[in-house]
């Protein structure tokens, strides 16, 4: 169990890893109406100037969102997250995502933590940067 | 060559769609979960209801868009408008021609959760344009943001969308 009055700069938080298929793709297609060909058809992809298809932004997002609420627990609120995606998350590889505390400050009674984010894929290509805050209500 | 004309600085700011969502139903907050964090199963705060009372009751994931597939309005017979990207042809501006659009940066700000019930009302503005070469040629930045609001007037999130065109 985190303990909010711990937290310290420099601490890295679990990290959160999945491969890159279309049974992870197929499901948030499903659930967000995303079905671009990009994500899921070789030729698509390939004529739009990627070596195979890609994992969808929003998923990678959201991928985000889960790698802090596993770490950060129920009761802890997410107030930001961003992400800057620099390489294509595409199908055949695996990804890690990471997360730093870059800062932590009291607000109102909670701790807040600043985070910087990156994911990697099994290349050692850094897929996305990103930050992120999470507050820790007393 | 530029992709950005007058025209289209003449909208930025301007709203570009209203959707107003059906309420937020608690199977769709579990599938949504499960689908995010599958293969592993997703915290029980999201679909668990007595785990979930200690804590307030079910929320959905901060991530979660409530208008995916269908809204209440605008209605399915409505003239057909992508949930999912845009077109400055909404707001009677030349659509720049292109042969693909990615998704490049998603910067969110969250508020109040939502929960199952809710009503989510989202407002669509592009904020800004920008170019710049890119390993495709010269590419087109446009943010595309979106403010949600609850049905207590409760803002709920702001989602800012860079997408990549070219």
């Amino acid at each position: 169990m985190l303990d909010p009055n711990r937290l310290t700069i420099g601490d890295e938080i679990p990290a959160f890893c999945r491969e890159g298929t279309v049974h992870h793709w197929n499901r948030y297609a499903a659930v967000n109406y995303e079905f671009a060909g990009h994500h899921w058809d070789d030729d698509v992809a390939r004529h739009e100037g990627f070596s195979a298809p890609f994992a969808m932004a929003p998923l990678l997002h959201a991928y985000l969102h889960a790698m802090l609420r596993q770490w950060a627990g129920p009761s802890a609120r997410i107030d930001a997250v961003g992400i800057r995606l620099r390489s294509p998350f595409l199908k055949g590889r695996s990804m890690t995502a990471g997360g730093r505390i870059t800062a932590v400050r009291a607000e109102a009674g909670e701790a807040v933590a600043d985070l910087e984010l990156w994911m990697d894929d099994d290349t050692g290509a850094r897929l996305s940067t990103g930050t992120a805050t999470v507050a820790f209500p007393g | 060559m530029s992709w950005i004309t007058d025209e289209m600085r003449g909208i930025v700011g301007q709203v570009m769609r209203e959707a107003v969502s059906y309420p937020i139903a608690l199977s769709d907050i579990r599938k949504w979960a499960m689908a995010v964090y599958w293969p592993e199963p997703p915290p029980r705060q999201y679909w668990d209801e007595d785990y979930a009372a200690r804590f307030g009751g079910i929320v959905a994931p901060e991530d979660f868009n409530p208008f995916a597939w269908m809204a209440a309005r605008p209605t399915p017979d409505d003239p057909p408008i992508s949930m999912s990207a845009f077109r400055e042809s909404e707001l009677g501006v030349a659509t720049p021609d292109y042969k693909a659009i990615l998704l490049t940066e998603i910067r969110a700000r969250h508020g109040a959760p939502m929960r199952p019930g809710d009503v989510i009302r989202c407002v669509w503005k592009i904020t800004d344009y920008m170019e710049r070469e890119g390993r495709m040629g010269l590419m087109l930045y446009t943010t595309l943001s979106q403010e949600f609001t609850n049905q207590r007037g409760e803002w709920v999130r702001t989602l800012d969308s860079v997408f990549a065109r070219y």
